[in-house]
């Protein structure tokens, strides 16, 4: 059987691909809508996407015939030729097979005005990358991630200040106070989502947080038609102790805030311990923008679901020193002119 | 109680009988030697540039040497003999006084009214430093001289630009000083000679700028609690355990002066507010 998969049009034979704001799948050449068990009701069951495939190197794109080489953790993707998408069932399968994905909510064109909002804003990104015409190259892709459950106990031990001040004749008085500070507590977190992908800069993959997962359902290969996606090459274990640090941090800040009336409070101590670790590969919807200027890249990426941007932009010297010296000679005007009145 | 009451008005009666007597043995109003350290030739000379500077500065001017301050410091001493023997000039009795305590060696120029704003703290310690020189050497006339001599010039310099107990400006017409109002273009100019408004401007512009650049990759949105199951939190152990304490104690250090653009001003007996400064010699 195939190892790439496509979904047809059953009224013209063209690909289909999801449709964001309806939640269904749409043809682009008859314009006809599909639910999603009209549209799965003409593929084979996805149950084969238990067993691991053999991975191959080369496919052949089932519309056009091109043979399409795809990056290594590449799982969806476009035909170079005929522009139809094309989805490698042998990268959704076996262990790469995603437990639930959050469907996008934004097209392409909503993220378009996104971006020209934001980089609208970027008032120190030179003008030169501002007017790039790279708006076309945004990419919806659905991004590997691993999200923990867990449960978690913690302790934490420390010192709190109450500290006090007054004077009396020639002298002021500072009193402290010491007191031992003992918390301890317990939480469950749910979900907590680990970039999976080393293509994907951990850092900003962190910024487009939080997803809601109202939306986070079963997974289908059907979501991925039109867009790109990729599969994990970041191991559960190695993606558990950057959840655990977090996690860590989590539950020690929610002990913290229960520390109150101290002028300061120093921990000394800490246990934490976490247990019942799960976790669901998922995939989560990202509008990514690799933007290169002066040999660098610039990333723009868009939560797909709800929005949220983060990015990166050059920075013009020049415009930075324009920005400062009008500043600089506006509060100059304002207190020299303004501050006359009151002198 | 009546008997209070005539002691006060005896011990008034005899000091204004001996006030009456002192005055009258003295032949100088603005030159007080008591001592008769300058020869009446020497008192004369100082007496018309004193006159001079009244009438060219409008500030009276009162020189003072005694070798007993009545049990008082040196600078109430100074002030009240300005504000009780009836010196200064115009509402505000501007003048200022040098007093030279022999008693206990010291030098205290005494400043009242628009004085205040002309003899600065850093310019009083100038004139203090040029008096003490020649009054450890016995040159009374001298240092009386220098004292009347930086008188003149700080007077015809008027107010510094930076003093910041004024807000009128200095000028110097037809050889009178008079104070004017400032006008709108006065005070936008000393502004623009203002450099602290330089460095404010600096510093904000800079911050603002460096905030801005900042910002511009995106937020953590997320917190502790973001990921929590709903209601999971539960705290099991409360603690706040009192152990000790400690209390220290620091001495305030009260700053006692102005910078070099100010005039400290205390109040005398009399009310009146005077500025000034000394040393010793």
């Amino acid at each position: 059987m195939s190892v790439i998969k496509e979904y047809k049009c059953s009224n013209c034979g063209a690909g289909l691909e999801f449709d964001p704001p309806s939640g269904h799948w749409k043809c682009n050449y008859c314009l006809s809508q599909f639910t999603k068990e009209q549209v799965g009701s003409d593929s084979p069951s996805e149950e084969s996407l238990e067993k691991q495939m053999e991975e191959l190197t080369s496919y052949t794109c089932t519309s056009c015939g091109a043979e399409l080489i795809a990056d290594g953790t590449t799982s969806a993707t476009f035909c170079l030729y005929c522009r139809n998408h094309t989805i490698i069932k042998t990268r959704f399968s076996g262990k790469f097979k995603p437990r639930g994905v959050i469907p996008f909510r934004l097209t392409k064109n909503e993220v378009k005005e996104i971006y020209k909002k934001w980089i609208n804003k970027r008032i120190f990104a030179p003008n030169e990358f501002k007017q790039k015409e790279e708006i076309d190259k945004i990419t919806g892709i659905y991004a590997p991630f691993w999200l923990f459950d867990c449960n978690s106990e913690g302790a934490i031990i420390g010192e709190g200040l109450r500290v006090s001040t007054w004077t009396q004749g020639d002298y002021q008085y500072t009193n402290t106070k010491y007191y031992e500070i003992i918390r301890r507590g317990s939480t469950k977190y749910q979900k907590v989502p680990v970039d999976a992908s080393k293509k994907l800069d951990d850092k900003f993959m962190h910024m487009i947080e939080p997803y809601k997962y109202d939306d986070l359902t079963d997974f289908s290969m059907k979501y991925m038609a039109g867009f790109m996606a990729e599969k994990y090459d970041v191991e559960s274990t190695e993606a558990e102790t950057v959840m655990k640090e977090r996690v860590e941090k989590y539950i020690e800040d929610r002990l913290r805030d229960t520390v109150n009336g101290y002028n300061s409070y120093i921990i000394k101590n800490k246990h934490i311990s976490l247990s019942n670790i799960s976790n669901e590969y998922s995939m989560l919807p990202i509008y990514l923008l690799n933007n290169k200027y002066k040999g660098k890249d610039h990333i723009f990426i868009v939560n797909g679901q709800t929005g949220k941007v983060v990015g990166d932009t050059p920075t013009s010297h020049l415009k930075q020193l324009a920005f400062a010296g009008c500043i600089f000679v506006l509060v100059w005007i304002v207190s020299v002119f303004g501050g006359a009145f009151f002198v | 109680m009546f008997k209070k009451i005539i002691n006060i008005c005896l011990i008034f009666i005899v000091t204004t009988i001996i006030g009456v007597v002192t005055i009258g043995a003295s032949e100088s109003n603005h030159v007080k030697d008591y001592l008769n350290y300058l020869t009446d030739h020497e008192i004369n000379q100082l007496e018309q540039t004193i006159d001079t500077i009244r009438d060219e500065y409008s500030l009276d001017v009162v020189i003072v040497i005694v070798d007993d301050t009545e049990g008082k410091s040196s600078m109430d001493f100074a002030d009240d003999y300005y504000d009780y023997n009836g010196y200064g000039i115009g509402e505000d009795y501007s003048g200022l006084l040098m007093l030279i305590n022999m008693d206990q060696r010291e030098v205290w120029i005494s400043t009242t009214g628009r004085a205040i704003d002309i003899f600065t703290d850093s310019r009083i310690s100038n004139m203090v430093n040029n008096i003490v020189g020649p009054l450890s050497e016995g040159r009374y006339y001298e240092a009386s001289y220098s004292f009347l001599s930086d008188t003149k010039s700080y007077a015809k310099q008027g107010v510094p630009r930076n003093q910041y107990r004024v807000d009128g400006v200095n000028e110097i017409q037809n050889n009178t000083a008079v104070y004017v109002k400032p006008t709108y273009f006065q005070k936008v100019m000393s502004l623009i000679q203002f450099f602290p408004i330089y460095i404010v401007a600096f510093v904000i512009s800079v911050v603002t700028t460096v905030l801005l650049s900042l910002s511009r990759k995106g937020k953590i949105t997320i917190n502790r609690q973001t990921y929590e199951k709903n209601n999971s939190f539960r705290l099991s152990e409360v603690t706040d355990r009192y152990i000790r304490q400690t209390t220290t104690r620091t001495k305030i250090h009260r700053n006692s002066g102005g910078g070099s653009g100010g005039s400290s001003v205390h109040t005398g007996s009399s009310g009146r507010s005077h500025g000034g400064g000394g040393g010793r010699f």
